[in-house]
């Protein structure tokens, strides 16, 4: 069922890879509550995980005494979904283009490029240790 | 997600169920590294059945990318049979399609291993 009001479900991960799978189950069920239609929850879902590997794997590098902090903020047209490690942080301008030919066969390097793809939005605050992502519900399924 | 293999006309067959997600990458590409360093120098024919996959990562599609680069050096070959679920849109954002051969048909993916060898 819609939400007619603004919810704000927090989540906090230690930094295993293993948890990726809590995490997809989770944001599933605040999609399929929200009835995003399929082509937009699975972009949501994807965007979700990939910010979320990336928190783990390459902010927190694994470190199960670290944590990855998420916080989903359901509103009846959008959903926003903050991401937090303690890592490092990284410059977004200096992540490679996975589009570039030279780098296309490359196994690795696509995440944010996918995150960027399937949100409205994506923005990087505190040197990319905080990701902020925002995905409006499609104008034809807004009541 | 799992994993079953079989073999037919020459042709390793991976029939993928589930979600490549998270570490499952991992073991995925486990599995095609000791299918690819069994397979003989240009038998390295690999057909990924992703009929009942859901859902890829960029590190399911990474491993699947890398599978490519591994059969190449062996002169064999990966192509996609059933690519549903976000794989087929995955493959056109990340500029993929003319890299990947999709089919819909397991005979039709199988002939054409050898049609391509010709």
């Amino acid at each position: 069922m819609r939400s007619t009001t603004k919810q704000v479900i927090c989540l906090d991960l230690p930094s295993s890879m293993q948890h990726v799978y809590l995490l997809d189950t989770i944001i599933l069920e605040i999609l399929k509550e929200m009835e995003f239609d399929e082509e937009t929850s699975e972009q949501v879902n994807l965007a979700v995980i990939e910010a979320g590997t990336n928190a783990i794997k390459h902010g927190n590098q694994e470190d199960l005494n670290k944590h990855a902090h998420f916080e989903f903020i359901v509103q009846p047209d959008k959903i926003t979904v903050v991401i937090q490690d303690e890592g490092k942080g990284f410059k977004r301008e200096e992540v490679a283009d996975p589009l570039d030919p030279a780098n296309l066969l490359k196994s690795s390097g696509r995440g944010i490029f996918l995150m960027e793809a399937c949100m409205d939005s994506v923005t990087y605050e505190k040197s990319g240790t905080i990701v902020k992502m925002v995905k409006h519900r499609p104008l034809a399924e807004q009541k | 997600m799992t994993v079953d293999i079989r073999k037919k006309e020459g042709i390793i067959i991976l029939d993928i169920e589930g979600r490549i997600i998270g570490s499952d990458s991992l073991a995925l590409k486990q599995i095609i590294d000791e299918q690819v360093d069994a397979a003989e120098e240009g038998d390295a024919k690999i057909l990924l059945n992703l009929a009942d996959v859901r859902m890829v990562d960029s590190s399911g599609l990474g491993i699947i990318v890398a599978s490519y680069t591994a059969v190449q050096k062996k002169d064999g070959r990966v192509a996609l049979l059933h690519p549903g679920g976000n794989i087929r849109s995955l493959i056109v954002m990340a500029k993929l399609v003319t890299i990947f051969d999709r089919y819909e048909d397991e005979d039709e993916a199988i002939a054409s291993f050898y049609k391509s060898n010709n």
